[in-house]
């Protein structure tokens, strides 16, 4: 413990210099502004920015570095908040009530407290990666596919939350989600499924193009088609002044839970950085004494989601430094980039080389306070975004969501497909059927399905692995646990007042 | 990132502003046929710092096209960079594989073949507290039923899978026997051999030396021809069985390059081979120097090609992952369209009885036609950026998408809207295409950008 103190002290000495501190904020603010763009999630951002710091010497490159990650973590959720159009996978979750509370006026609120509650988390789950690293990395080894799988079906049990107003709708959304996953090629054995002999099916559906069009696209075509029938609630926003006391007390405790929940979820990679955000939206709907104001603009689902998923990118960080497995997108660019410094990030790393990892720890802490330097005078500016006459706005998201999807594969068809999203996720917002469970099933279904068919395969066909390990056991049995405990709560709630 | 380095070069003293030769190429493309990350990425990234680094070119770009193996981003070079001389993708044994495995229509003989580059060696490892303590402990267990051993590696019909394909042949199994668990990257599978969730495991020498060297798995094998000098794992060949493989990674040019361009692509990687920038990236990755260029690089590739062709054949990719997966297959499918089309008619049937019983919403009938028609502008827009997009350019297209969406919101400033439009549109074609080196189509105006 002490060796470490005294490790990341040195760590510190390296980094904080007037021209790293410089470097960091670089990083940071480069980060953020590309992160912000729909379609350009963190990896695509970290690969962009690599060439950048070529030039660098290794402890600057390695400071910037971490500005970058954190930053494109963080892009994501200013589009979400203020036009409902979250850029990646990770933010969906922020869109849901972040964007009610722009759209009553309290932007500048929501997106403070995504920038404390990342700060906090970031920080709280740096720590935690300092200190408990190469225990947590052992842990998530014991992880196999009947493990992955059961966890899978603990992420699918948040979707109970994400419904919305009718089951039936609920469940159409997920199917359609799970069907669209089907397309494409077969991971285990590589033969071709539902792609009707086009190429570019053969990858599937991409998740970027599901959420870009579905939530910008979409979104759009609703604004659109809803002109002139709610002037009402549309945007009476003219308070810039940020989190009340109120708010302070309300979002602490989510960005906590946030952190604890993110972390452990970042270190154990199972469908990316959707899961812990939606983990965590459903655990603080129910706690709240309030979660009738869920979906109503209540900032613990902005604070909680927007916690674990930078805690989360903190935990990704956990197996790729100690064992040099990189477990996201993201995390295999950063090992690239490692790698070009001459660090081969696995076992040996931390005695090998440690002045160049207790470097990096510690400009992720920098980084990290970097990013709350830069947002918090943002966050007030951002807000008036909402002041942009909407036809401009919208027409310019629009804009960028093609750029978006084009830039994914540079394929026209990810254009036409991109729209046709659009269209459905128009539908489906005026037949109020909810769009997140859509976005689940595409990422979780093809996951449980592979996991699920691993486990048999290397068992020889005996389905009791399931059950039979232990880990995978208790995962299942919490799944089951959180679908039907609130049906016997209120069994026995009904029977305790008749 | 072309913008931020013009940016960064005021404030560093750039290595590459050294080279005075004028470089062959003013601007190189590097297309890697894979997400970020990857090996091809990775190459890629490699040969961009050399690159640039040794002077050799003006800037260098990577461009990942991910998906099924190389095969969609081999689909995609060939048809929009046809007759382009300052492009080339990066390529190798794992597309001969994805070829065949994934019945692409465009196979590899139609590219330009520049040169080979590097190899890779593959190791058969197994978790540190496996009964396995030699590679013929594995193959008696092996041998007595095959399929209680699981493999883990790459994806379907890539390295991995051939090598564990040619060992089950060399040893007297059938191929298809083999029970081979395919994960979707090196980290993924890695994480499973540490953990030790298969019974063996297949990878790159450059992901498993750290963790061969750390102890933390034990090498039963490597597939390289001679044991390494500074390795200290024996080979397939020594151990009585008759396995050499070396994954060899390549780079293509566009189909219909002329002679002379060909020529300059050629001697550019010529040159970057033999910079010391790249021997040490060779070093750093443990990748063997494989230069071959010419017409020998295209007759080893036809070799190989023939190789893979028949041992993909034998293991029967596509069918037979291990007798268990096949037969959960069919039935996850018929679930979810089952599961789909029931809510899809659960939610019509509930929303028709509730509509019955609150009656229409009551919509002003002025409105009504206001609305269909802001939705049908859009849905023009978008049709007329997908007809312009590739054919006039982006900021053509642009301009027209946010022209037109805008009228669905507010008709009232047509001049000034064609202003915004072309400007949002040219600024974004600029971040773009100048500062991220995210290429979109320049179309029309390609002379003047």
């Amino acid at each position: 413990m002490l060796e470490t103190l005294r490790l990341l002290a040195e760590g510190f000495a390296s980094a904080l210099t007037g021209p790293h501190l410089a470097w960091a904020f670089a990083g940071v603010t480069l980060g953020t502004a590309v992160g912000v763009l729909p379609g350009i999630g963190p990896a695509l951002t970290v690969a962009l920015l690599l060439p950048v710091t070529f030039s660098l010497d290794p402890v600057s490159a390695f400071i910037m570095f971490g500005g970058i990650y954190y930053g494109a973590m963080y892009g994501g959720s200013t589009t979400s908040i203020l036009i409902n159009s979250p850029g990646e996978t990770a933010s969906i979750v922020t869109a849901i009530d972040g964007h009610v509370m722009a759209r009553k006026g309290r932007a500048s609120a929501a997106l403070t407290t995504a920038a404390v509650g990342s700060f906090v988390a970031g920080t709280v789950a740096t720590l935690a990666l300092t200190f408990f690293a190469p225990m947590l990395a052992s842990v998530a080894l014991s992880f196999g596919p009947a493990e992955y799988f059961a966890l899978t079906m603990v992420a699918f049990t948040t979707v109970a939350v994400l419904l919305g107003a009718s089951l039936a709708r609920g469940l159409f959304s997920l199917f359609l989600g799970l069907a669209l996953g089907l397309v494409g090629i077969d991971q285990l054995t590589g033969t071709a499924r539902f792609s009707f002999g086009i190429p570019q099916l053969l990858d599937g559906i991409d998740v970027m193009i599901l959420v870009i069009g579905l939530f910008a696209v979409g979104e759009t075509l609703h604004q659109a088609w809803r002109r002139g029938q709610d002037e009402g609630d549309v945007v009476a926003l003219h308070d810039f002044t940020g989190m009340s006391r109120d708010d302070w007390r309300r979002s602490w405790r989510p960005w906590l839970r946030g952190t604890a929940i993110g972390f452990p979820l970042g270190v154990l990679p199972c469908g990316g950085s959707v899961i812990p955000t939606v983990v965590s939206y459903m655990v603080e709907r129910r706690l709240s004494a309030r979660p009738e104001e869920f979906g109503h603009g209540a900032i613990e689902g902005v604070a909680g989601p927007e916690a674990a998923n930078n805690a989360a990118a903190a935990g990704v960080l956990v197996p790729l430094l100690t064992l040099g497995l990189p477990s996201s997108a993201t995390a295999a660019v950063l090992l690239t980039a490692f790698q070009q410094y001459g660090l081969q990030p696995g076992p040996l790393l931390f005695s090998t080389r440690p002045d160049l990892v207790w470097t990096l720890i510690a400009s992720l802490y920098i980084g990290n306070v970097m990013l709350l330097v830069l947002n918090l005078p943002l966050a007030p500016l951002w807000a008036r975004v909402m002041l942009v006459p909407r036809r401009l706005l919208f027409a310019s998201i629009l804009v960028l969501a093609s750029v978006g999807a084009y830039s994914l594969n540079r394929s026209l068809l990810d254009v036409a497909l991109l729209y046709a999203v659009g269209m459905i996720g128009w539908g489906m917002r005026v037949l109020d059927i909810p769009l997140v469970p859509a976005v689940l099933g595409l990422i979780l279904g093809p996951l449980a399905e592979q996991q699920f068919r691993r486990a048999v395969a290397i068992s020889e066909g005996d389905y009791s692995v399931f059950v039979t390990r232990p880990i995978s056991a208790v995962l299942l049995a919490s799944a089951a646990a959180v679908l039907i405990a609130p049906l016997v709560f209120r069994r026995m709630r009904g029977a305790a007042t008749p | 990132m072309r913008g931020a380095r013009l940016l960064l070069g005021g404030v560093l003293a750039l290595a590459s502003a050294s080279a005075s030769a004028q470089p062959a190429h003013q601007h190189l493309r590097l297309i890697a046929p894979a997400a970020p990350g990857g090996g091809w990425d990775q190459t890629a990234r490699a040969m961009q710092a050399v690159l640039q680094a040794a002077g050799l070119v003006g800037t260098s770009s990577v461009e990942n096209i991910p998906g099924a193996a190389g095969t969609i981003g081999l689909a995609r070079f060939v048809s929009a960079e046809r007759g382009n001389g300052d492009v080339l993708m990066l390529s190798g044994l794992i597309m001969l594989g994805a070829v065949v495995t994934h019945q692409s229509p465009v196979t590899l003989r139609e590219v330009t073949p520049i040169a080979r580059l590097l190899g890779e060696w593959e190791v058969v490892v197994v978790p540190s507290a496996s009964p396995y303590q030699s590679l013929a402990d594995l193959t008696d267990a092996f041998r007595t039923r095959p399929e209680s051993i699981s493999w883990g590696g790459g994806s379907a019909g890539g390295t991995d899978q051939i090598l564990a394909g040619l060992f089950a042949d060399a040893v007297g199994v059938a191929p298809n026997r083999v029970n081979y668990i395919a994960f979707s990257g090196g980290g993924e599978s890695l994480s499973a051999i540490l953990g030790g969730q298969v019974s063996v495991g297949v990878n790159g020498l450059a992901e498993l030396a750290p963790h061969i060297e750390a102890g933390t798995v034990r090498a039963l094998a490597i597939s390289s021809g001679e044991r390494l000098p500074n390795l200290d794992v024996p080979t397939f060949r020594e151990q009585g069985v008759d396995v050499e493989i070396e994954n060899w990674r390549s780079v293509v040019a566009p189909p219909g390059v002329s002679a002379t361009e060909r020529e300059r692509l050629e001697q550019t990687t010529a040159a970057m081979v033999r910079s010391p920038q790249w021997h040490e990236a060779l070093a750093r990755y443990r990748w063997n120097d494989r230069y071959l260029a010419g017409a020998a690089f295209a007759r080893f590739s036809a070799a190989e090609e023939a190789r893979v062709e028949g041992i993909l054949a034998r293991l029967g990719t596509g069918s037979s992952a291990g007798a268990a997966s096949v037969a959960a297959v069919g039935r996850y499918p018929l679930f979810v369209l089952f599961g789909l089309a029931a809510s899809a008619l659960w939610s019509a049937g509930a929303m028709v009885r509730w509509r019955a019983r609150a009656g229409e919403t009551p919509v002003p009938a002025a409105g009504v036609a206001d609305r269909w028609r802001a939705v049908i502008l859009i849905a023009v827009a978008a049709g007329i950026d997908v007809l312009l997009l590739d054919r006039a350019g982006f900021i053509i297209a642009s301009t027209a998408l946010f022209w037109v969406t805008a009228r669905a919101f507010d008709a009232s400033h047509p001049i000034r809207d064609v202003v915004f439009a072309l400007a949002i549109s040219t600024a974004s074609y600029v971040v773009f295409v100048r500062w991220l080196d995210l290429a979109l189509p320049a179309g029309v105006l390609a002379g003047w950008l």
